[in-house]
């Protein structure tokens, strides 16, 4: 975790109690990351040992390639894209901000219920869109 | 008509995204974000990729792209990589310690520089003397690598130019070689 970030007080703990819920609470998802939207992770929960810094950096280039495909076609603003695989799932959610864009990271195993999982990124979305002061 | 991709990385700040910019034909595919790292004075970095197009009078055309710097980026150097003709490694002589910065590189592309065609550019050397370009020289020979090292202004078309021509100028001399093998 990169400790010379420059985070809105209260952004960062708003983030760990959100990410260490959505992996309590939510029925197959193994990890949770919250990251700048240049790949530094500022929270983080797991069910299982992950390398945070490596899925936040993983998470901002995927974020970052998505924005300019959504741009190019003419399509807006980021939001999210969902990664489908034979074992599970993985997405990456934008978080808009004014003052520190974040990514939410969230790697699923095959249990889970991708609009479950879904609809609680998008509450974490927009909760970590108006944290911190 | 041929048509060959080429890959710059280099250091956070060198000026990748710069250089690609410089000589594409087109406007070019950027991935740059807010950046977040107060130890490093850039107010946005490059965290996917950068990709830009240039033609020569020949008709054939380079298909550049430009890596992120950062070395946790480094999943991306090696997807970039694949079927790369050249490298260009791009240095920063402001920063505080360049020769250290190269290792990083020729380190993290020490796989495909076995059999890649390389060239190091050393950004603002008119300002930032040392290390000099021999230094540069000394640090390849003793790794057992001989690349040409070009002082380079990014924002230069001519500068850049020069960097892609002298990669150009391996990769041909390169595929003669080829055709004379039995």
């Amino acid at each position: 975790m990169n400790d010379t970030l420059n985070l809105p007080a209260g952004l960062r703990e708003a983030a760990q109690q959100a990410v260490s819920a959505c992996v309590a609470e939510v029925d197959g998802i193994t990890s949770a990351v919250v990251a700048t939207v240049d790949g530094f992770d500022l929270a983080s929960a797991f069910r299982i040992t992950q390398d945070a810094a490596r899925i936040a950096a993983l998470g901002s280039s995927i974020s970052a390639i998505s924005n300019v495909v959504s741009q190019e076609a003419g399509l807006g603003n980021f939001r999210s894209v969902t990664i489908n695989t034979d074992a599970g799932f993985a997405i990456v959610h934008a978080v808009p901000r004014s003052d520190v864009e974040l990514v939410i990271n969230v790697i699923a195993g095959g249990d889970a219920i991708l609009a479950q999982a879904m609809h609680r990124i998008n509450v974490m979305a927009r909760l970590l869109a108006s944290a911190g002061a | 008509m041929k048509e060959y991709k080429l890959l710059i990385t280099g250091t956070m700040g060198a000026g990748k995204t710069t250089a690609i910019g410089a000589i594409s034909d087109i406007a070019p595919v950027v991935t740059d974000v807010a950046n977040h790292d107060r130890s490093v004075d850039k107010e946005r970095t490059t965290v996917g990729l950068d990709y830009g197009m240039l033609s020569l009078d020949n008709g054939d055309r380079i298909r550049l792209f430009g890596t992120p710097g950062q070395a946790r980026f480094d999943f991306l150097w090696k997807i970039l990589a694949r079927k790369a003709l050249g490298l260009v490694i791009l240095t920063d002589n402001s920063r505080p310690d360049p020769l250290a910065d190269l290792a990083v590189y020729l380190d993290g592309f020490a796989d495909s520089l076995d059999t890649l065609p390389c060239v190091i550019g050393v950004g603002r050397l008119d300002t930032h003397p040392q290390p000099t370009l021999d230094q540069y020289a000394d640090l390849l020979e003793a790794r057992g690598q001989v690349f040409p090292i070009i002082p380079v202004d990014v924002r230069q078309r001519a500068d850049v130019v020069l960097l892609i021509d002298s990669l150009l100028g391996q990769i041909e001399a390169g595929l003669a070689l080829d055709l004379d093998l039995p």
